[in-house]
């Protein structure tokens, strides 16, 4: 089996344009969440998201926006595999069949759908936009980076909800690994900060009217995100080939899924999915310092996810520093995966955990201190991160240093 | 106080109709005292009886540690008048 290396990251998110400038955020906790209106939404009832601020959208409007064929989900997509391509130090000639393509989503192009609703559905209109379908269909993104790359090796999508970008580099790794490709790009791309979206997303009562609060015993739900996180993933061998820097290496992957209930987690299923990645990347538990949780804020998921890491990691999560970064980045749903693995590996570099900023107070049910408030330094070859979707859907990662 | 707490029963009735409604539960089945379990109200027919309301009263109420603990239905009736309040003063301020 050949190794797995990263060589490139990129990120676009309320944070900003770059896997920087993400990065600092989480491991500065300074949050990207920020007032969002919906025109069609009345009355709103939450009223913040993480989503792209608008420095953001006119950089990405310059750069990758304009294309009559585009949903802004690929825009964000193509504008973070051109940034991890060229810290990757990849161009066109590096393309072919043995580079493929990993980019998942949840929603697609939901805001060409979204425009489209409103149109067909509220206004009768019947002139649409005509360039509907291969924009809203779930694999633009992952086909527009193929097709600016010259990438013609195997592209997948995948539309697992929140697992989607976590389990697209899992694929990857995992096609790598077996020598069936050399490259790939891989990630999530999420835009799902329209009308609709966010509307159907209060109903379901998961998002918080308040502030974001991971593991904190007065949370009251997630904030959704946006934007993009692509990694530039290849074999050791044609990292080496190229004298490619190596970020890190990707050393285990696990997914499994509940079959039980679509949007109730299961604790047992999630510690089942951590030993997964372990056993795959040959680490014990005492081996991986720090994880970057799922932490959506809700109620179920943190309890469930405490729960699950107390069963692989040991009751007191000894020498483990647990955080998540969604309070900074957002639930960033089919991206959101990318996004903190991005986050786990400039931790990783750095030595440093990230903090759960917003944190209140220790909830008896979960039980720990989830790295609150402030950033603290940490000494580790190997972080995890993971994801726990809805549809019972778990993915966790596991990134290590060369 | 006589007048708050005439609105605030008449609001439990009305909210006692409501969780019968969208718990397709019978309305003479339904007390105070009864468990949600044993009425068989499920998460689903929680977010209906959340939406509804929101649409009634204006007030969101999201998933926290409190609406995760509910046993009852007076648990349910307490949270939801405490957040209706909370919402109509803020709705003032």
């Amino acid at each position: 089996m050949k190794r797995v290396v990263i060589t490139g990251v990129g990120a676009v998110s309320a944070c900003g344009i770059g896997a920087g400038a993400l990065t600092d955020a989480a491991l500065g906790g300074i949050s990207g969440v920020r007032p969002v209106t919906f025109p069609a939404i009345q009355p709103q009832r939450v009223g913040t998201a993480a989503a792209l601020s608008d420095e953001t959208l006119a950089e990405v409007a310059e750069n990758a926006g304009g294309n009559r064929m585009r949903d802004p989900v690929a825009d964000y997509a193509l504008m973070a595999a051109r940034e991890a391509a060229a810290q990757a130090g990849i161009s066109r000639d590096d393309g072919g069949d043995r580079c493929g393509v990993m980019i998942g989503s949840g929603f697609g192009g939901g805001k060409t759908l979204d425009d489209n609703y409103l149109s067909f559905g509220r206004d009768r209109n019947m002139r649409l936009d005509p360039m509907s379908v291969p924009k809203i269909m779930n694999n633009a993104a992952a086909s527009w980076v193929s097709i600016e790359f010259g990438a013609t090796g195997p592209v997948y999508c995948t539309a697992t909800a929140c697992s989607s970008a976590s389990q697209s580099i899992g694929l990857a790794f995992q096609l790598l690994r077996s020598g069936a490709i050399d490259r790939c790009f891989a990630g999530g791309a999420e835009a799902c900060l329209v009308n609709g979206v966010f509307r159907v997303w209060e109903l379901l009562r998961v998002m918080t009217a308040t502030m974001n609060r991971p593991f904190s015993r007065d949370r009251n739900g997630m904030t959704l995100g946006e934007g993009a996180g692509i990694l530039v993933m290849e074999t050791l061998e044609s990292a080496k080939a190229r004298g490619a820097d190596i970020l890190c290496e990707l050393v285990g992957y696990g997914t499994n899924s509940d079959a039980g209930d679509l949007l109730r987690p299961n604790p047992e299923r999630a510690a089942a999915c951590m030993n997964i990645a372990l056993s795959d990347a040959g680490l014990t538990p005492s081996d991986v310092g720090y994880v970057n949780a799922h932490g959506t804020g809700t109620v179920a998921n943190d309890v469930t996810e405490a729960t699950a890491l107390r069963t692989v990691f040991g009751e007191e999560l000894t020498g483990l520093s647990v955080s998540s970064t969604k309070p900074i980045h957002g639930h960033a749903l089919g991206a959101a995966g990318a996004l903190e693995l991005i986050t786990t590996i400039g931790a990783l570099r750095a030595q440093i955990a990230p903090p759960t900023i917003n944190f209140n107070e220790i909830d008896p049910k979960i039980g720990f201190d989830p790295v609150s408030n402030t950033a603290c330094p940490v000494e580790t070859r190997a972080m995890m991160s993971n994801s726990l979707a809805f549809g019972g859907i778990n993915a966790s990662l596991i990134v290590a240093r060369v | 106080m006589i007048e708050m707490n005439a609105e605030r029963s008449k609001l439990q009735e009305e909210l006692l109709d409501l969780v019968a409604k969208e718990g397709m539960v019978e309305p003479s089945d339904i007390s105070p005292d009864k468990r949600l379990e044993d009425l068989d109200i499920q998460s689903a027919d929680f977010i209906m009886i959340l939406m509804a309301i929101e649409e009634n009263y204006g007030a969101y109420i999201s998933v926290d540690n409190d609406l995760a603990d509910m046993q009852t239905v007076q648990d349910l009736l307490d949270l939801a008048v405490a957040k209706i309040e909370e919402s109509r003063k803020e709705a003032q301020a």
